[in-house]
């Protein structure tokens, strides 16, 4: 997000000058208590019901769905104990990290080129293509979830790895085509023009001289790719079964008719929260310009 | 270099809708004698028109995205005024605020219906703590929508903030000074510069936001299924049931169909009645 302040680019924050005359100093403290308070308020909002899942992952049965809640307990690994041995876990886990993993490389590969292509060769129609790519960011899962079952049915593809790929693959490209656009539009031509006679090919120019040039804001693309596949449930839980089944059906799965299991849902829910909320917040300086599809920096 | 793209394109994204297109003009029901034959032309479409249930689940939709997107919006910018001070311990607030959106959608709709249990939920204890009385919240036909609403709101102002924070830090200093030298007020301030000149970032936002709001399953799905007694059945959940539960195929690809071109349509009035893209005509002149 925001770094230092850079000089010129200085926004209109306000600053709590101290050298005021003393009757507006009092205003003024008055107005950080109340500033802080609004935070406060702001932060117990946003981060109980995490706090509260965190905390309920740890409990155990007795715990959990004790009347009145209890704050203090023995914490407890039962419930991810039962996660990992009932519920199957682990290989939902395997399997996320696979199709999650190679959707988001083949997003990577694939976007970068389409994007390099866009920003730099004169291509008719370049702006229709790039929206129609937006595009698809636009459809409702629930509306293409159906003819895609139908489809992996036909071929063979239900319930393998290769048709979440393909699906999480297309999820991701619209980001990483508008991301890296612009990021390519920044760099400055005479840097590949110079790499260009030095020997290079094009190619080599997009892997060796432009992409170690963007990754920083790469790093924030991939991270927000990731966070959707490994996120995602509706296809996941519709086009797989047993085999290629993913975490968040697992996590799904302990909603059972009969009632939550209150513990072993939290503790899916830690497990699979825990590597997008590390990895988001390691990129977060770059995370606006990536959920903007690089229009916005940050 | 576009080709891979093309093709992840077509195969994931064009075939199947053109084949949802074809399957909506089918009498496309597993049960049906002759599945998955039987050609029926615009009846499905016909059929969608017809249905109470499915203007009512369009109906909850607008109403779901509406309110969730404007509320965001509102306490996103207000968080984003907010933490445009320079004060210690800020930076770590901001970063945690982020949190709710990181979190997968369908561990949300589980810990908040966790939450939101009327007997044994936290939510209820605290309110009591404090004297009021306890809610039924997701199980009560009056507050469900709200309460599928509030955690919409949860889990994606922090997107909002995250965005609108970018706009304002990005805003240049002089305006405000010379709006402080003409004699303006914090909120003559706030609504003759602040707004006007956060406008193009305000307009992604909410166009990205409400894009992603009428697609929201995952959570409703967890925690209310669209009940109780439809209250909180928006279009995503109505398909989910029609296709998976009826298995009416082919009136499910009709309603998808229409559900699709009204969005589009909503999406190309919105552009164009919000300025955005003269912002980005103004943008690329520049």
């Amino acid at each position: 997000m925001t770094g230092r302040l850079r000089p010129g680019t200085t926004p209109p924050a306000r600053s709590f000058a101290a050298s005021a005359p003393r009757g507006y100093r009092l205003r003024q403290w008055l107005k950080i208590l109340a500033v802080y308070s609004a935070i406060v308020a702001a932060l117990a909002f946003f981060l109980f019901p995490y706090f509260w899942m965190v905390a309920s992952s740890f409990k155990s049965p007795g715990d959990v769905t004790a009347y009145p809640p209890v704050w203090l307990f023995a914490p407890t690994l039962e419930n991810f104990r039962e996660l990992i041995g009932d519920m199957g876990a682990l290989s939902a886990l395997r399997n996320s990290l696979i199709v999650v993993g190679v959707s988001t490389c083949l997003a990577l590969i694939f976007g970068s080129m389409a994007a390099y292509a866009l920003a730099r060769f004169k291509i008719k129609g370049k702006e229709a293509i790039a929206l129609e790519i937006l595009m698809v960011r636009m459809l409702p899962p629930i509306v293409s979830v159906i003819p895609l079952f139908l489809l992996a049915r036909q071929f063979g593809l239900f319930d393998t790895y290769w048709i979440l790929i393909a699906i999480y693959t297309l999820m991701g490209l619209p980001f990483v085509v508008w991301v890296m656009r612009v990021f390519i539009q920044e760099i400055p031509r005479s840097v590949e023009e110079a790499a260009r006679v030095d020997g290079c090919t094009r190619l080599q120019v997009l892997f060796r001289i432009s992409l170690p040039l963007m990754l920083p804001g790469l790093a924030a693309t991939v991270v927000i790719i990731f966070m959707f596949a490994w996120n995602e449930y509706l296809f996941a839980t519709m086009l797989t079964s047993s085999a290629a089944k993913t975490l968040p059906v697992v996590a799904a799965n302990t909603v059972k008719p009969r009632g939550i299991a209150w513990g072993v849902a939290s503790a899916a829910g830690v497990l699979m929260s825990v590597p997008v909320v590390v990895l988001a917040l390691m990129a977060q300086r770059y995370l606006v310009r990536g959920l903007t599809f690089g229009v916005v920096k940050g | 270099m576009l080709a891979p793209t093309f093709l992840v394109l077509m195969a994931v994204g064009i075939y199947p809708l053109g084949y949802s297109l074809w399957i909506s003009l089918h009498d496309f029901h597993p049960s049906n004698p002759s599945f998955p034959q039987g050609f029926i032309g615009l009846d499905n479409y016909v059929n969608v028109f017809l249905d109470e249930q499915a203007r009512h689940a369009l109906g909850l939709t607008v109403l779901f995205s509406v309110s969730s997107v404007a509320a965001s919006l509102v306490i996103g910018l207000g968080m984003a005024l907010l933490f445009n001070q320079r004060l210690p311990g800020l930076a770590i607030a901001r970063t945690l605020i982020l949190i709710p959106m990181l979190v997968t959608p369908i561990v949300v709709g589980i810990t908040w219906r966790i939450m939101f249990n009327p007997d044994l939920g936290v939510i209820n204890y605290l309110l009591e703590l404090v004297g009021i009385a306890g809610q039924g919240w997701l199980a009560s036909m009056n507050q469900s929508l709200l309460s599928v609403i509030v955690v919409d709101v949860w889990q994606w102002t922090p997107f909002m903030f995250l965005i609108l924070f970018a706009g304002v830090r990005s805003l240049p200093r002089s305006p405000f000074e010379s709006a402080a030298i003409d004699g303006a007020s914090r909120l003559q301030a706030f609504f003759l510069v602040t707004l006007p000149m956060m406008r193009p970032v305000i307009v992604l936002a909410v166009l990205l936001r409400a894009v992603d709001s009428v697609r929201t399953f995952d959570q409703i799905f967890m925690m209310t299924r669209g009940g109780p007694n439809m209250t909180t059945d928006l279009v995503s959940l109505y398909l989910q049931r029609v296709n998976f539960k009826f298995f009416n195929i082919g009136y499910g690809a009709a309603l998808s169909w229409v559900f699709l071109i009204l969005l589009m349509a909503a999406v190309i009035v919105f552009i164009r009645y919000s300025g955005f893209l003269r912002d980005a005509a103004e943008k690329e002149a520049q």
